[in-house]
């Protein structure tokens, strides 16, 4: 059984913000237009956090690209009363929205503040719905919805594999996220396979996990930005 | 309420609801038989050309069934169709390698837009008053058909103009054909951020009018000025795959990078060091570091060829540039000038690059042609690790497209003026095609009064903006996943590319490809044209057929058509003049070129009166503004600010103290020729004489989701020119800003927090 993991390569990373956007285009997250996102009920499954340091003219600015770290030990999980965050064998933090009953509990306990609540049913200006993806299903008002690694790509990939009868290689699977990255910045795959990209690069020494102190146990490393002299 | 009563309560209006739908017709499903037999539930995968910027990346779109909402007879419901669903970089093109940014995620959403023209549109209000009566494709053609026919009989041929983006490929060989044939001038190119000074620049240098392209991942120095080369310039999806193995795709070897710029862009955050300079001085600060190359013996003066007889001094080793005197006009300290000059002789092979606000000044071309002398003084043209121009597929020579050269096109500015000036010579007919001045242009130019007084307008674009709102007749385009795309690109890729595409879909609207209207129109004058094209498809049918195929015996066109393109080694028949057959530094200098000095910028403005710098930025998400329609990009929070659905004024906080703002503040930003109210975000990485703006929000028409949105930070800028280019200076203009009042809301930001310590994600409400 896999466990499927990310390595986010900050030494790579450019801030350019491709996967926000492609994370829309791929899970069918509505805008909420200016006056709710105001308010904070912007969703942004995927988010490119900036981080200033110093002062002019010393200035250094540190991006960091932020999804669900899909914990081995998620804080969300356990304060769901209806299972609707529920851990999956391969290791990935789902969310069922039909369980959903919008108690928020989940994005209280999220230290990463990566869920987001549905405060109404999404909409989209026709004919911008012929867009969305039959893949991956609509969420209505009442809901929490988050990154899902594009478990709709691993589900298909995995059924395609099987129907086949070969082998998912390494990098078979890509997210939207990794696979709009300009910069290659972004690799998935399965953290169980010692030889896959994702497992060599959680070894790095220059890997580390967002606060892992938490016992959280994420299943993405960010490998850290280098310097120069 | 009790709780009968509220069960009373909802079961009635449950009820109500439910009975409202059965009788609303709205609600009613009827399901029409599609066109086309369709697979539900069954991707397919098609090759397409992004349109959102000229560097042409290659997609792979996702093609699958979709229920689209129809009216047939009378009975409206629903049909299946093919609609694209998401676009991927394709993976083995030369230019993007797989990756496609922000934007070229989001141009999906052009197709899909709900304020998309859907049909030929004719002038029913006044001019710029945006109402249009519906007119069919037959009469609006022989309207046009009409006008231009007019112009022949008086002989007016020249009163004929088109204004377009600076394109390349195949539909800029049609426009010019068809100008060309009629009589007209050559199209009218703009783009605020175009970069024809620095094509002007490396024809100048290196005998290449184009754009270079990077070898980032062999580089292990980059030095940057100005250029957002991860972000909005040039070819950024292909530079951000060099960067990423420059930075991590060698063993043991890591690139470093340094970012000089007075306002820290998307890509100067990535730098490991950040150098502010004095606006306009960048090329000073290249001949300090060639001047300390040189002395180092790192490159003899002749080594940089061409490009160094191009900068006054250069064979005497620029001794009016000491670190001293480099510090004393760019404001960059001695040490650090002499600290660069090391690093760059040490670490081999190393590249610099301009662009941006560092050519956006009055002496731009200066600062070009110092910083093509210090990559030919380093050795980096045409090397591995350096740049290089991609060999350009000659598409005018390969569609066999007779008739001399076309000529370089009026500018912006003096078409406007023309107008203005009126005569035998002013346009009585314009095309538009895709270019939106009237946004982006000075007030100084007039584009908008020229614009009205020109008797008929036609544009082809798909949306109606500040431009476009002019017209009289709209002929609109298909979106480029209805139609034939392509794309040549300029630079981006080692090899030379030609990106071709198939439709993915058919068209959701009653619009045409713009090309082949003018090629109908073309034959449809009472003195046909004699286009030897039937329409785009056959056009790109000669073109690639002249190309080599990948396979003996094979065929260019059907596989370019199969993989999204052609790339490889062009004969040399095929390739664009001029010849890369001489190596670019040995090309003879061009006569009557006066060798450059540095002269001092001019500024737009008292510094007195307005002792700030207004710098107008390329935004990450809406470019120059064409791509604040879509929605995605509108929510997308900024890389810098996290900002969303708004605009803002970049502020130094030192500055800020000093007039009383602080964040989030209404400010009042004011040239000499405009003023505008915005909100203030302080932030470090700026320069304290600085403020920066992003340019795209501030449309009054453009759709829905940007009509009427933040503020154009282009309505402040000064009409001042690079002299020999007559390119736009649009970081030359100065400014004043005070403290307006408090914050009113209009600000939307995502995140919070600005450093580690006071991190927290999206705003807290969502909890």
């Amino acid at each position: 059984m896999p466990r499927w993991g990310m390595a986010a390569d900050l030494d790579r990373c450019t801030g350019c913000g491709a996967c926000v956007t492609a994370c829309h285009a791929e899970n069918n997250i509505s805008t909420v237009g200016p006056y709710q996102a105001m308010r904070g009920r912007a969703k942004h499954w995927i988010r490119v956090e900036r981080y200033w340091e110093g002062e002019f003219p010393d200035v250094r600015l540190k991006f960091r690209p932020v999804m669900c770290q899909q914990c081995g030990n998620a804080p969300c999980e356990p304060v769901c009363p209806t299972y609707a965050s529920q851990h999956t064998e391969d290791g990935l933090n789902a969310q069922v929205y039909n369980r959903c009953i919008g108690t928020r509990y989940c994005a209280n306990a999220c230290p990463y503040t990566v869920r987001f609540f549905d405060f109404f049913n999404p909409e989209w200006d026709k004919p911008l719905h012929l867009q969305l993806n039959p893949d991956v299903s609509l969420r209505e008002v009442g809901v929490m919805e988050k990154c899902t690694f594009c478990v709709q790509r691993i589900k298909a990939a995995t059924i395609q594999a099987k129907a086949d009868e070969t082998e998912l290689k390494d990098g078979d699977i890509k997210p939207a996220c990794v696979q709009s990255c300009p910069a290659q910045a972004l690799v998935f795959g399965d953290l169980n396979d010692p030889e896959s990209a994702v497992s060599r690069l959680s070894e790095s020494p220059r890997g580390s996990k967002l606060l892992e102190d938490l016992g959280t146990h994420p299943a993405v490393t960010y490998l850290s930005r280098q310097t120069q002299v | 309420m009790d709780r009968r009563s509220f069960i009373k309560l909802t079961a009635v209006s449950g009820t109500t609801a439910a009975l409202a739908s059965c009788g609303n017709p709205e609600n009613q499903l009827v399901r029409f038989v599609p066109d086309e037999d369709i697979v539900p539930g069954q991707a397919t995968w098609k090759p397409g050309v992004c349109p959102l910027c000229a560097s042409g990346c290659g997609l792979t779109v996702r093609v699958m069934d979709a229920d689209k909402d129809v009216v047939r007879d009378g009975q409206a419901g629903v049909v299946t169709i093919y609609a694209a669903k998401k676009l991927e970089g394709s993976t083995d093109h030369p230019v993007n390698h797989g990756g496609l940014c922000t934007r070229g995620q989001a141009s999906i959403q052009v197709t899909y837009h709900p304020d998309r023209i859907t049909q030929p549109l004719k002038r029913s209000g006044a001019r710029g008053e945006a109402k249009y009566d519906p007119i069919s494709w037959d009469d609006a053609v022989t309207e046009l058909v009409g006008r231009l026919d007019a112009l022949v009989s008086a002989g007016n041929q020249r009163a004929l103009a088109l204004l377009g983006q600076a394109r390349t490929g195949h539909r800029a060989l049609v426009v010019q054909q068809f100008l060309q044939r009629f009589g007209a001038p050559a199209p009218v190119r703009w783009e605020i951020f175009g970069d024809d000074l620095l094509r002007r620049a490396n024809a100048l240098s290196f005998g290449r009018a184009q754009l270079p392209t990077f070898d980032l991942a062999n580089a292990r120095f980059a030095l940057s000025f100005g250029a957002d080369f991860l972000g909005t310039w040039n070819s950024p999806v292909s530079q951000s795959h060099g960067y990423g193995a420059m930075r991590q795709g060698r063993a043991g070897i890591r690139g470093a990078f340094v970012q000089v710029e007075a306002r820290m862009s998307q890509t100067g955050a990535n730098a490991d060091r950040w150098v502010p300079v004095r606006p306009g001085t960048d090329g000073v600060l290249a001949l300090g570091l060639a001047h300390l190359l040189m002395a180092a013996k790192v490159g003899a003066p002749d080594a940089a060829g061409r490009a160094g007889a191009l900068i006054e001094g250069w064979s005497a080793g620029l001794p009016a540039y000491t670190p001293d005197a480099v510090e004393k006009l760019t404001g960059v300290a001695a040490a650090k000038v002499e600290r660069l000059a090391r690093e760059m002789a040490e670490q081999r092979p190393g590249l610099a690059m301009i662009g941006g606000p560092a050519l956006a000044h009055t002496n731009g071309l200066f600062s070009a042609l110092a910083v093509n002398a210090l990559n030919a003084l380093l050795g980096s043209v045409d090397q591995p690790g350096g740049l290089s121009f991609t060999p350009q597929f000659n598409v005018a020579a390969a569609a066999k497209a007779a008739g001399p050269a076309p000529d370089a096109g009026a500018s912006l500015e003096e078409l406007a003026a023309g107008i203005l000036a009126g005569g035998a010579g002013a346009p009585q007919v314009l095309m538009i095609d895709g270019a939106n001045p009237v946004f982006a242009a000075p007030k100084a130019w007039r584009v908008r009064d020229a614009l009205e007084n020109v008797p008929y307008i036609v544009s082809f674009g798909s949306f109606l903006d500040e431009t476009s709102a002019l017209a009289d007749l709209i002929l609109p385009d298909h979106s480029f996943l209805e139609s034939w795309a392509e794309n040549v690109p300029e630079s981006g890729s080692a090899v030379a590319v030609a990106t071709v595409a198939p439709p993915a879909m058919a068209p959701l609207h009653q619009t045409r490809a713009t090309v082949d209207v003018l090629l109908d129109v073309g034959r449809r004058l009472q003195t046909p044209l004699n286009l030897p094209w039937e329409s785009m498809e056959a056009l790109l049918g000669i073109t690639f057929a002249t190309l080599p195929p990948s396979t003996e015996g094979g065929d260019a066109w059907s596989e370019a058509q199969e993989k999204g393109g052609w790339w490889g080694a062009l004969p040399a028949a095929l390739v664009a003049a001029p010849s890369g057959a001489a190596s670019a530094s040995t090309v003879a200098p061009a006569s009557g070129f006066a060798p450059a000095a540095f002269v001092e910028p001019q500024f737009d403005g008292d510094p007195a009166q307005y002792p700030m710098h207004l710098l107008p930025y390329a935004s990450t998400t809406f470019y120059d503004g064409s791509a604040a329609h879509l929605p995605w990009l509108q929510e997308m929070p900024d890389p810098l600010t996290s900002a969303m659905w708004s605009s803002w004024v970049e502020v130094n906080p030192t500055t800020a103290t000093k007039l009383g703002i602080r964040d989030g503040d209404l400010v009042d930003v004011t040239s000499a020729h405009g003023t505008l109210q915005s909100t203030a975000v302080l932030t470090p990485g700026i320069a304290p004489d600085i403020v920066a703006m992003p340019m795209g929000q501030g449309h009054t028409q453009f759709t829905r989701y940007a009509t009427g949105r933040g503020e154009n930070p282009a309505s402040l800028l000064a009409p001042l020119t690079e002299a020999t280019t007559g390119a736009l200076a649009w970081a030359a203009t100065r400014v004043k800003i005070a403290r307006a009042g408090d914050p009113d809301g209009r600000l939307v930001l995502f995140a919070g927090g600005k450093n580690e310590e006071g991190r927290h994600g999206p705003g807290e409400e969502h909890r």
